[in-house]
């Protein structure tokens, strides 16, 4: 949605499922924004992480009808978005890499999980590889410093990882 | 109410007693006493906001000692304020040395240099060694808009320029994004800034991080020579600084200093960005005379000899009053004021008028009812502290943009309401809690506000017997108001009964009511009606209610208002003095007069109404016929293309003078820079050719020549501005308070084959077609692009980008389209300040709005 086939809306139209399900997914946006006591600016947080659980981002198009319904301008919606880190304007990968950078998962080789990443998946902070596999997040702290090097894959868990075996664990998900 | 008086607060500053109304920030107080506190992030135009915590003072109250934040912490009573402590000082020098520590001192290139607010805060906390290393941020500066560059390493994220662009210009094209250190100002997703490009946050901005791209000068602004003058474009008339640099005109700066001229320090993208018009390889440089199709360029001395040789003649031949002038709506007071001189005295021909009143001469008469009516109205300047505004038929962001910006501030401040009546679903964001909209239908202007005097009336939302008391013809116009029921109303204008009466409670409450009026009332062909109606309003308002009212006549250009002042009009005199008319007045149709011959000569002080008059090929034919044509003219136009003599003129900033607004303010215009090659100013241009003609004036200088204004135009006495400017009041007022009683022309059934109303006026960018010369304007509104309704486009099957053809019964014209939410089923809208797309070819004469019909291009 974030391509750049969404600037151009005669391309949109071109494509015959395109409206119906732009209809659909603003449907769920507006069924978000009435879950809220108003319609109004002061709901702005709460309902862009609404939207977020649903889409798992925010996509061009709902930042556009959001900025319409709640009368807001563009450059202060993106303020709010570029502000905390968990928002995200890209699609990410179907699978959230959150390697732990703490102090202690730092120690224990945490760089060189991330290392392990970009050689396989040419992947750095903040990045999604081609097929959509992975983005790769890295928190300040995930709270586990006693297991070690730890990271989050989608819901899932892992902790001692040994940096070796980084690619073996992530050979578990696929598309 | 914007009336409440304020409690006086008593308080000492530095051991001083001193006292200021309740509700003061520290800083303002002692910024009032001429006490300077440190500080980056405040304003007087902006809320409080406290970015930069560098104002920090000791405040003691009952005994009890604290450090506050002088801009955003009220004084109160009996509170002992001291400012320079050594406390206060270390605090406040910590907080500017961490910004220093980041801020390249590339100061020899910036252009804040030497009026900096860092530079002066730096310098009074005597901050010459950090204790830190530096580690200056180093990155490239953003150029992807054509006017604005953003050099982010100076910035010190005071958000100004965020706070002016959201509260004061209603647009919020920029915000805070990131944030911790990594935080920056900029545009959503670093986007390419695409706004109203007022550029108010060039001249906020307190270190030189936005820059003005246009300017041809890098650096040191304390070195650039400035000029205080008054805009040249809308006849909102803002007062800025021109700023040259070894006798080029560099930039335009709004002046921030208070209480000088109206606006300020606001300036809109035309006033700031528009001097390309001024120093322009384009000007005409030399006088031109017409030889057999071709222009052959001739001496000063030789067109003035012709000129007055040829009057003479015509003269002798066919009489005086075959003799016409044209005013200029951008010409000073003092040169439209010789042209009439020149024209009633020299040559004896009482000729003489303006475009603005050729086309609409109800609007002088207007004016003289207000005055007679007792309407006098305020200085603009209070604008800001009205209770409830009217927006009537004026697109605010794109025709008085400076206007909103006060009626912002006002939203903020005193709370005003705001009535918004247009045919088109126009933007004007505000903070204000109340807005009320009456989106009408085209051309139905006067009925919204007929029916708005009809509701204060029958609710009782005023005083009826006060009002029946004053004015004489009251019943015949309550009787007129009869057809205007809520029935007929919204069948005739399609808005609610339910927001008219909204409208009529705002204005009718004890209140300040100031009424703006757009000049596209003009253009709907009921204008005489359509002021009559707001005049009716206005003074069933002021004598039936309480508080004032301030309506202004709607004017187009910079001097659309002094050019009536000066009696550049056959009925009356400078200053509004009725005189016999002992010839015939032929320039009340002059066009026809020159296409029948009774008009010999015609003379056009800087005025192009090939292009700008409502019946083009009317014009075009005049032109043609008149037997001896002088236009006086900055530009080549299609008007000069057809004239006998061209004079060549200077812009507003070689000239001095004076332009009176449409609020009649009288402001000074002061040359900054010498004339474009032999160009010279129109006053010494009349003043030559009185000489050449055997009468010289008694008086040349532009200061004798305002005395002599003073003494025969009494309003305009002691408004002469020095630094100041004075709002002209009329000498007497109230009179003969009376009711005009004009019936609206029945709307004509449009066409059949032209299902559709044009709306033209003026780009938000764009003003006359002049502002075509300055490059800046044409970057940021390159393109002529007309506008449909969502309804209409859906319909046709038209999309945005595609090119459609406007089709009238006379002419047709083709440009690229937009789908807007702006404009309302039926509509199209097209703004007229494109030479290639002219729009007003389409009118040709039709009264009203255009019919047109619209198909797709493919």
């Amino acid at each position: 949605m974030d391509t750049p086939d969404s600037e151009n809306p005669a391309e949109e139209i071109a494509t015959e499922t395109a409206p119906e399900e732009k209809k659909i997914c603003m449907e769920t946006v507006s069924r978000i924004l009435d879950s809220f006591p108003s319609r109004s600016r002061r709901y702005m947080i709460p309902m862009l992480s609404k939207i977020q659980e649903e889409f798992r981002y925010l996509p061009e198009d709902v930042i556009k009808f959001v900025m319409k319904e709640l009368n807001i301008t563009r450059a202060e919606i993106y303020g709010v978005i570029s502000f905390y880190h968990q928002f995200r304007v890209t699609e990410p990968g179907k699978y959230i890499y959150k390697l732990c950078y703490g102090t202690a998962c730092f120690v224990k080789g945490a760089p060189i999980i991330a290392e392990k990443l970009k050689e396989k998946y040419h992947i750095g902070q903040g990045e999604t590889d081609e097929t959509k596999l992975f983005t790769l997040e890295f928190a300040s702290c995930l709270g586990n410093c006693g297991a070690a090097p730890m990271a989050i894959i989608g819901e899932d868990t892992y902790g001692t990882i040994d940096p070796e075996k980084t690619i073996e664990i992530a050979n578990n998900y696929s598309l | 109410m914007s009336t409440v008086v304020k409690k006086t607060i008593n308080f000492t500053l530095n051991g001083e007693s001193i006292s200021a109304p309740e509700g003061t920030v520290i800083l303002d107080a002692a910024k009032r006493k001429g006490v300077f506190i440190t500080n980056l992030c405040s304003s007087p135009k902006l809320k409080p906001f406290a970015a930069c915590r560098t104002c920090m003072v000791e405040t003691v109250v009952d005994g009890k000692k604290e450090l506050v934040y002088s801009c955003t912490h009220p004084v109160s009573e009996g509170m002992a304020v001291r400012t320079d402590t050594e406390e206060t000082d270390r605090y406040n020098k910590a907080c500017l040395e961490m910004l220093l520590v980041e801020h390249p001192l590339d100061c020899p290139i910036c252009d804040k240099s030497g009026v900096c607010p860092l530079q002066d805060n730096t310098d009074a906390l005597s901050l010459y060694n950090g204790r830190f290393e530096i580690q200056r941020r180093n990155e490239p500066s953003i150029k992807t808009n054509p006017i604005i560059e953003f050099y982010l390493n100076r910035c010190i994220m005071c958000g100004m320029c965020v706070r002016i662009c959201d509260e004061t210009q209603g647009v919020q094209a920029l915000d805070y994004h990131k944030r911790g250190y990594k935080i920056t100002i900029g545009t959503a997703n670093e986007e390419p800034l695409d706004c109203e490009f007022c550029g108010q946050c060039i001249t906020i901005c307190p270190t030189g991080a936005l820059m003005d791209l246009t300017s041809e000068a890098r650096g040191l602004a304390s070195m650039f020579t400035n000029t205080e003058t008054t805009c040249n474009f809308c006849s909102w008339g803002c007062t800025f600084k021109l700023e040259t640099k070894k006798g080029q005109l560099v930039r335009i700066e709004g002046d921030e200093t208070f209480d000088v001229g109206i606006n300020e320090g606001n300036l809109c993208a035309k006033g700031r960005f528009g001097h390309g018009i001024v120093q322009n390889e384009n000007r005409i440089q030399t006088p031109l005379m017409n030889v057999g199709g071709e222009f052959k360029e001739i001496g000063w001395d030789e067109a003035l000899q012709t000129i007055a040789e040829r009057i003479t003649a015509t003269v002798n031949r066919s009489g005086p009053a075959s003799l016409a002038a044209i005013g200029g709506e951008t010409l000073t007071n003092e040169e439209n004021y010789l042209l009439q001189k020149l024209f009633r005295e020299v040559i004896g021909s009482n000729q003489v008028t303006n475009l603005n009143h050729l086309r609409a001469p109800y609007i002088n008469a207007f004016q003289q009812k207000c005055f007679e009516g007792g309407i006098v109205s305020k200085p603009i300047t209070e604008l800001e502290e009205a209770d409830v505004v009217l927006l009537f038929n004026t697109d605010i962001p794109s025709e008085y943009p400076v206007a909103g910006n006060s009626i912002r501030k006002g939203a903020i401040y005193t709370g005003t309401d705001i009535l918004i009546a247009n045919p088109r679903n126009v933007e004007f964001r505000h903070e204000s809690r109340t807005e009320v909209r009456m989106t009408y239908k085209p051309e139905s202007d006067a009925a919204v506000a007929n029916r708005i005097s009809r509701i204060l009336i029958d609710n009782n939302l005023i005083n009826t017997a006060q009002a029946k008391q004053v004015l004489p013809n009251y019943d015949a116009f309550v009787q007129s108001l009869g057809k205007y029921t809520s029935q007929y109303t919204e069948e005739v204008t399609g808005v609610s009964d339910a927001s008219l009466i909204q409208a009529a409670e705002r204005l009718g409450r004890n209140a300040d009511r100031f009424i703006l009026i757009g000049n596209d009332i003009i253009e709907t062909g009921q204008g005489e009606a359509i002021l009559s109606a707001l005049l009716n309003l206005s003074l069933l308002l002021q004598h039936g209610g309480e508080g004032s009212v301030n309506i202004y006549p709607p004017r187009e250009h910079c001097n659309s208002q002094g050019v009536n002042d000066m009696g550049m009009v056959p009925e009356t005199l400078p200053g509004y003095r009725l005189q016999e008319m002992n010839q015939q007045n032929l320039v009340a149709d002059l066009w026809t007069n020159c296409s029948q011959g009774a008009i010999k000569m015609l003379f056009i002080a800087g005025e192009d109404p090939c292009r700008s008059s409502s019946q083009a090929s009317k014009v075009k034919a005049a032109l043609q016929t008149v037997p001896f044509l002088v236009v006086q003219d900055m530009y080549m136009t299609e008007t000069t293309r057809m004239a006998d003599i061209i004079l060549p003129t200077c812009s507003y900033a070689e000239k001095e003078g004076t332009f009176t607004n449409m609020t009649r303010h009288v402001q000074r215009v002061t040359p900054a820079v010498l004339p474009e090659g032999q160009a010279r100013p129109d006053f010494d241009i009349f003043g030559d050719l009185a000489q050449a003609l055997g009468k010289p004036f008694t008086h040349t200088s532009i200061r004798e020549v305002q005395k002599e204004i003073e003494q025969v135009a009494l309003s305009y006495k002691g408004t002469f501005p020095g630094k100041k400017s004075a709002q002209w009041i009329p000498t007497e007022s109230g009179i003969k308070p009376e009711f005009a009683l004009v019936e609206e022309n029945a709307a004509e059934a449009p066409p059949q084959d032209y299902p559709l109303k044009l709306i033209t006026n003026n780009h938000m960018f764009h003003i006359g077609s002049y502002s075509h010369y300055a490059k800046a304007l044409v970057d940021i509104g390159p393109d002529c692009v007309a506008e449909i309704s969502n309804e209409d486009s859906q319909a046709m099957n038209i999309n945005s980008g595609d090119r459609i053809r406007i089709q009238s019964e006379t002419d047709f014209l083709e440009v690229p389209v937009a789908v807007t939410d702006r404009t309302p089923p039926g509509v199209v809208y097209v703004p007229k300040n494109w030479v290639d797309v002219p729009v007003n070819k389409l009118r040709n004469g039709h009264q009203g709005l255009i019919p047109v019909r619209i198909n797709k291009q493919e």
